[in-house]
């Protein structure tokens, strides 16, 4: 099986550099997911692993090989587009086998994996028709089908789900989970929906601006964020940032002041403690980790509640500073204009310097 | 919608009414009025009804049969070169790797919004017996003795053909390229991964997605050509011996030269009408076979 390396790897259009030094291991059969705010190069990166954007500098590698210069077709990979991009005269047969024509393979053999694949992904029933006669799920499956058939070492997907609605979605999500474990081949898959991400990804890669911010597991980047760009992208809803100012350095480890809160002081332990005294620093809180025992206390009011069933976010603030998300079980209660007291675990609590790099 | 009660029908009928007037007046009658027309026998403002003797008088007439014959030349020659040039040139102008698209895209659609008279004028004298193009011709060796575009049958025919070819091509490759610009990029992109070759991306994706603009394309050329007037009426002049007379043009000589002969003229229009009528569809029938096969 089949790795992948990015090895300081950059892409300018004219004046305007799109990737910035970007060195990337995969390894063989891991699923990969760039996730990233709109423009901030995924799909330009993704794109350069498959051929069809040139690499500007640096070098890559899939399975050992260098593979700057060769053509899209013979670097062992397909592509599945955000819009399917299937040919639109071609029957569904004859979009998953058009490939296999000019590469040789027999009649017979492309029959026969064509048909392997429409029955992997349910297609029996559809073979004779036209994407034009498909629904987007039914498309996007075919565009699948497609890639599978060429049985590429690494599949490439560009936000492949993007096209669908809700329910489809986390339908195909969990079939593309399905489709990795059976084929055991290594996936690249570019999405800026961070659900997506920590649900499907083994490895995942923040980008911001054409750098790669941080690369983790899901859960790694959700605990440890490296810095606040990280820890404001991954999570759902969005982690709180606090605004704090350091008052004293121990042992034990940081006390800060939160003057939007009543100069509240909360200590937070810490090993390496190189924030000097004076200096504002930004504490993260995720709404989940706020219960009603944490020795740290937000007297708040309750401005706005979203019930989405089991769970509800409650948005909440003290007249100064933003509002406080919190996301609690015991919210069906609450009304806007409530008294609210949210507690948290210092524990629990993130801190980054005053240039957003985490401190804790 | 059920209810279309008698105010809704009236205000339907006067809001269409100007337009349906006005339609009558300048379309409706002029055709019915040419059709009465054609059977009437008699030279200046001396009409009787002959009936079907304008017809007869068609299978006579030499001329005419010329120029029919010219007509339909024209016509096989000049649309299949003028269509896949205009495809070709498309195709060519499409590519994102060719500098300087627009200019080439501006230059190629000008001669169709140049002035009519103009152009003919400088098509007479570029190909003149002593014109630049045969001296052009002569100083690259090409040539040895130059060509006599205006004063030889089968010359003056293909002058002819050069001309429309000239002004219609940018026309009809326009249509082209908004086909080509509804090709979703990512579908090469994706033929590029699948090694897919340039040809078969061309057969299977390109052309078919043109197969439309070629129907009508086909088929307002056909129109144009049987139609064709303005280039032999100022190049050639029908001439040399009737080689470059088109039906038109005869329609034009028959009503305004020499003694004014309109119910002929009319019978000679109405055979453009049913040649038009027939070729259409038979063009719309092989693209429809073409479509479902
Ligand atoms: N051909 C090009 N010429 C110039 N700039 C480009 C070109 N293609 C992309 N860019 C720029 O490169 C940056 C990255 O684009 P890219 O498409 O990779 O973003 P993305 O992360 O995939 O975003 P999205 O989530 O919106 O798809 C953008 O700022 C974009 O404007
Ligand atoms: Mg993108």
């Amino acid at each position: 099986m089949t790795g992948l390396k990015l090895s300081n790897v950059r892409k300018t259009y004219g004046v305007l550099e799109v990737i910035k030094d970007v060195s990337l291991e995969v390894k063989p059969k891991e699923f990969v997911v760039f996730v990233g705010p709109s423009g901030c190069g995924k799909s330009t990166l993704l794109r350069m692993i498959a051929g069809l954007e040139k690499i500007t500098a640096g070098d890559l590698e899939i399975g050992g090989k260098r593979m700057n210069e060769v053509e899209p077709s013979k670097r062992g990979i397909a592509m599945v587009f955000q819009s399917y991009a299937l040919y639109p005269h071609l029957t569904v047969r004859e979009n998953m086998g058009f490939a296999l024509r000019f590469a040789g393979v027999p009649k017979n053999e492309i029959i026969k994996q064509v048909d392997a694949a429409a029955q992997t992904l349910e297609l029996g029933a559809l073979m004779d028709r036209r994407p034009g006669e498909l629904s987007g799920g039914q498309r996007q499956r075919v565009a699948i089908g497609r890639a599978i058939v060429r049985k590429p070492e690494v599949f490439l997907f560009d936000e492949p789900l993007s096209n669908l609605d809700a329910e489809l979605r986390v339908h195909m999500r969990i079939e593309l989970a399905r489709l990795h474990k059976s084929l055991a081949a290594t996936v690249i898959y570019v999405t800026h929906d961070q659900v997506e991400a920590m649900t499907l990804a083994d490895k995942i890669v923040v980008m911001r601006n054409g750098l790669i911010s941080q690369v983790g597991s899901p859960l790694d980047v959700y605990d440890n964020p490296d810095n606040m760009f990280v820890a404001g992208f991954i999570g759902s809803p969005k982690i709180n940032f606090i605004k704090g100012v350091v008052d004293g350095v121990s042992k034990s480890g940081l006390t800060v002041v939160l003057p939007g809160y009543q100069d509240a002081k909360v200590t937070f332990a810490t090993k390496n403690s190189s924030v000097p005294v004076g200096d504002s620093v930004t504490v993260g809180l995720r709404p989940q980790h706020f219960n009603t025992t944490g020795k740290m206390k937000f007297k708040l009011n309750v401005e706005l509640v979203e019930h989405l069933g089991g769970e509800s976010f409650v948005y909440a603030g003290n007249g100064s500073g933003d509002l406080i998300t919190v996301a609690t079980q015991e919210g069906r209660g609450l009304k806007s204009g409530q008294k609210f007291d949210a507690h948290i675990d210092p524990a629990k609590a993130l801190l980054f310097d005053a240039n957003g790099q985490r401190v804790r | 919608m059920a209810q279309s009660s008698g105010k809704t029908t009236l205000t339907g009928w006067l809001f269409t009414g100007p337009a349906l007037m006005l339609l009558t007046f300048f379309m409706v009658y002029p055709i019915l009025s040419s059709l009465w027309m054609s059977l009437q026998v008699g030279k200046g403002m001396n009409f009787s009804f002959g009936g079907f003797a304008n017809m007869w008088r068609l299978t006579q007439d030499a001329v005419f049969q010329k120029a029919l014959l010219n007509t339909l030349t024209l016509l096989v020659v000049q649309v299949p070169i003028m269509i896949a040039l205009a495809m070709l040139l498309a195709v060519a102008l499409n590519d994102p790797s060719l500098k300087g698209r627009a200019l080439f895209r501006t230059a190629i659609f000008l001669p169709c919004v140049t002035s009519l008279v103009a152009y003919s004028v400088l098509f007479k004298s570029m190909f003149a017996y002593d014109g630049v193009v045969n001296r052009f011709l002569e100083a690259l060796h090409i040539l040895d003795q130059p060509i006599p575009w205006l004063s030889d049958t089968f010359w003056a025919k293909v002058l002819i053909i050069l001309a429309i070819t000239w002004r219609w091509t940018g026309y009809n490759m326009i249509f082209f390229l908004a086909a080509l610009q509804n090709i979703e990029p990512s579908i090469y992109e994706a033929a590029r991964i699948d090694g897919i070759p340039r040809w078969a991306q061309f057969q299977k994706i390109t052309l078919p997605a043109l197969i439309p603009v070629v129907l009508f394309t086909t088929v307002t050329s056909t129109i144009g050509t049987l139609q064709l007037f303005d280039e032999v009426n100022n190049i050639t002049l029908g001439g040399p011996a009737n080689a470059t007379m088109t039906l038109s043009l005869y329609i034009y000589q028959l009503s305004f030269k020499f003694m004014p002969s309109f119910g002929y003229a009319a019978t000679v229009s109405y055979v453009i009408v049913v040649l038009v009528m027939i070729l259409s569809f038979f063009q719309f029938v092989a693209a429809r076979d073409r479509r479902r096969p």
